[in-house]
């Protein structure tokens, strides 16, 4: 131990003080790098693995960006032009058919799959659909939109200034007094048929319901045939069909239910049709007992008032019903029309003066009329009036209203060639009027005119006689084309056309000159005067009777 | 079902109609009076036509429904009449 000159020896960079000190072995804190980092290091374990350094294995772990599934959707406010057809696919979807794949974007094969539908489905398909409820109530409503739409042929596109106006009738006949205007046929079901009946609807002016026999020379359509026709559109098809087995005889709109036709037929039997139902058979009938009807019935009328109402019907054999539209299993009340209690009165034609649901006037096949009342102690054929010497075809009680009454006037028609005009008050005829050639077939009071009346005979004359002008010939007069008989003439409600159904199965309607069919107020006091000569003339005429007979 | 028949050959025969189609709601035909070919392409056009035009009426008021349509054209006319399952297409020229 000895201080000595070692130290100096030991070379230092960094200048270690305390080497200077003592040369103490072991303990050298030298600021030499190497040894004190390999030192430092040498206490972690870091350091010991650096060390080893070898392969490991690799494992590859691919991670998918995450898939954001979107779709499209619009929905209902459609703005883009496309939204038809998604529309039309989500219509389509609820199809429940097992084949179909429904892919929601692809439209066309949708589209191509719908066009493939009616080959696999073709017949049978077809066929259910067609004979479903549905499809028949469906088909039965727009054919007839449908027919009307055809038949209107307004050209809008007409320019007049290019070629002449066609001819519409109505510019050339505007001062005529009686024109034509159409008539109605319909080639499978008034061929070969008379038309025994006309009306008009009180609801719907233009409706008529026209009623025929039976086609002789097709046994196996059914006899009865109604039809109603359509006046305000022009197709010429009716616009109901109803049927029955019997020949209908008589025929007219239920006065108060506006959606029943009443008719009355050959067997006795009083039949309903209804057109809310699509069924062309009756909805109701009578039955045929001894209760009812066994004979032809000629007249069925509805009177009364909206709540009360009946139905009159009387038949051939003398028998008047009354029946309640709800019920026609039986009648509500009959009676038997007798003449001074000897036998029964075969009625051809009934009629019921306006406003009167009581009284009312009947002509028989004898050629008297006869004046009964319903109820009462009256009850009963009352009058008798004679006159005619053929059966009596048709009778009409005066219709229009008016400041004076004339409800007490009626006109008969008759196998005599005659119209006769009779008061009530009266047992003999007011006025005979002798134009015809021919059995007159039937006659009718205008509705709004008190002088005014029409007749029709078996030579296919159309008569109107208006009593202000003359009483001797018929105002106007007109012969249908065709040679046919004329069967009925009725006037429609607003008194401004007359339907006359002929022989042939053809109804005429004929439009009527405003001079002649529209009433002025003072036309009624006018009549009355008439009436007062017409019964002067009367008076006269039956004593040169006497004189002549005298004579 | 005779009755179906008979009516549309009656119509059929009235004078300028040309044809006549009946089709369900989805546009497949049901009875017909043309051909084939004619038939599936009137009754494909014609009901996407009637869905625009219904749409359209009812976007305008809601409370309304087409019930007639009539197309009018140089050559001819085609009247559709929609119901709620089925649409009758008539096609007629006017001018005879």
């Amino acid at each position: 131990m000895s201080p000595s000159s070692q130290s100096v020896s030991t070379p230092s960079e960094a200048g270690s003080q305390e080497s200077v000190n003592g040369g103490t072995v072991g303990r050298t804190l030298q600021w030499d790098t190497d040894p004190s980092v390999l030192q430092l290091l040498g206490d972690s374990d870091v350091g010991r693995k650096i060390h080893k350094l070898g392969a490991s294995k690799i494992t590859q772990v691919d991670i998918l960006p995450k898939e954001l599934v979107t779709y499209c959707k619009e929905t209902q406010t459609p703005l883009a032009p496309h939204q038809s057809e998604e529309e039309e696919e989500d219509e389509e979807i609820p199809v429940p058919k097992a084949e179909t794949e429904t892919d929601l974007q692809d439209n066309e094969d949708n589209q191509e799959y719908t066009e493939a539908h009616p080959r696999e489905l073709t017949e049978e398909e077809k066929q259910q659909i067609t004979h479903s409820e549905d499809f028949l109530v469906f088909f039965d409503r727009t054919i007839r939109v449908m027919e009307r739409a055809l038949a209107e042929d307004s050209d809008i596109f007409f320019d007049y200034s290019g070629r002449d106006m066609e001819d519409r009738d109505g510019d050339t006949q505007a001062g005529c007094n009686l024109s034509f205007n159409r008539f109605f046929y319909d080639e499978h079901w008034s061929k070969h048929r008379v038309v025994t009946c006309l009306d008009w609807s009180p609801q719907f002016s233009e409706l008529m319901v026209a009623s025929y026999n039976a086609n002789e020379d097709t046994p196996h359509e059914p006899d009865g045939v109604v039809l109603v026709w359509n006046m305000k559109f022009k197709k010429t098809t009716p616009e109901y069909i109803f049927h029955c087995q019997s020949s209908v005889m008589s025929v007219g709109f239920a006065q108060f239910h506006p959606n029943l036709v009443v008719g009355g037929t050959y067997s006795g039997q009083i039949v309903l049709w209804d057109n809310r139902s699509h069924r062309r058979t009756p909805v109701q009938r009578t039955p045929l007992s001894s209760a009812a009807h066994t004979h032809p019935v000629y007249c069925v009328n509805v009177v009364g008032t909206q709540n009360a109402n009946n139905l009159i019907s009387v038949s051939t054999d003398g028998k008047m019903c009354s029946w309640s539209l709800d019920m026609l299993s039986q009648p509500m009340e009959s009676m038997e029309l007798v003449y001074n209690k000897s036998k029964p009165v075969a009625v051809t034609g009934m009629a019921f003066p306006a406003g009167d649901v009581n009284n009312f006037v009947v002509g028989s096949e004898e050629g008297t009329v006869y004046a009964a009342s319903r109820h009462g102690s009256k009850a009963g054929i009352g009058e008798m009036f004679e006159g005619h010497q053929g059966p009596v075809t048709g009778i009409s009680c005066h219709n229009a209203v008016g400041p004076i009454d004339f409800s007490h006037l009626f006109t008969t028609s008759s196998f005599d060639w005659t119209v006769k005009l009779w008061t009530t008050k009266h047992n003999k005829p007011l006025y005979s009027f002798e134009d015809n050639a021919d059995y007159v077939y039937d006659v009718m009071w205008s509705p709004v005119h008190p002088a005014l009346f029409a007749s029709v005979d078996g030579m296919g004359r159309l008569d109107l006689w208006n009593l202000h002008n003359d009483t001797e010939v018929p105002t106007a007069s007109v012969t249908v084309e065709g040679s046919c008989a004329l069967n009925r003439v009725r006037w429609a409600t607003g008194g401004r056309e007359v339907a006359v159904g002929d022989s042939e199965g053809r109804v005429w309607i004929y439009d009527v000159g405003e001079q002649l069919a529209a009433p002025h107020p003072e036309d009624w006091s006018r009549f009355a005067r008439t009436l007062v000569e017409i019964r002067a003339n009367q008076g006269d005429s039956e004593e040169e009777g006497a004189m002549e007979m005298a004579a | 079902m005779a009755k179906v028949e008979e009516t549309l050959k009656r119509i059929q025969s009235q004078k300028g109609v040309q044809g006549i189609i009946i089709a369900n709601a989805e546009g497949i035909p049901i009875k017909t009076t043309l051909d084939n070919a004619s038939t599936v392409q009137y009754a494909g056009l014609i009901h996407q036509l009637l869905m625009k035009a219904r749409s359209t009426v009812r976007d305008i008021d809601p409370q309304n429904d087409l019930t007639f349509l009539r197309i009018r054209s140089k050559k001819n006319e085609i009247m559709i009449a929609p119901d709620k399952d089925y649409f009758l297409i008539v096609i007629q020229n006017p001018s005879e």
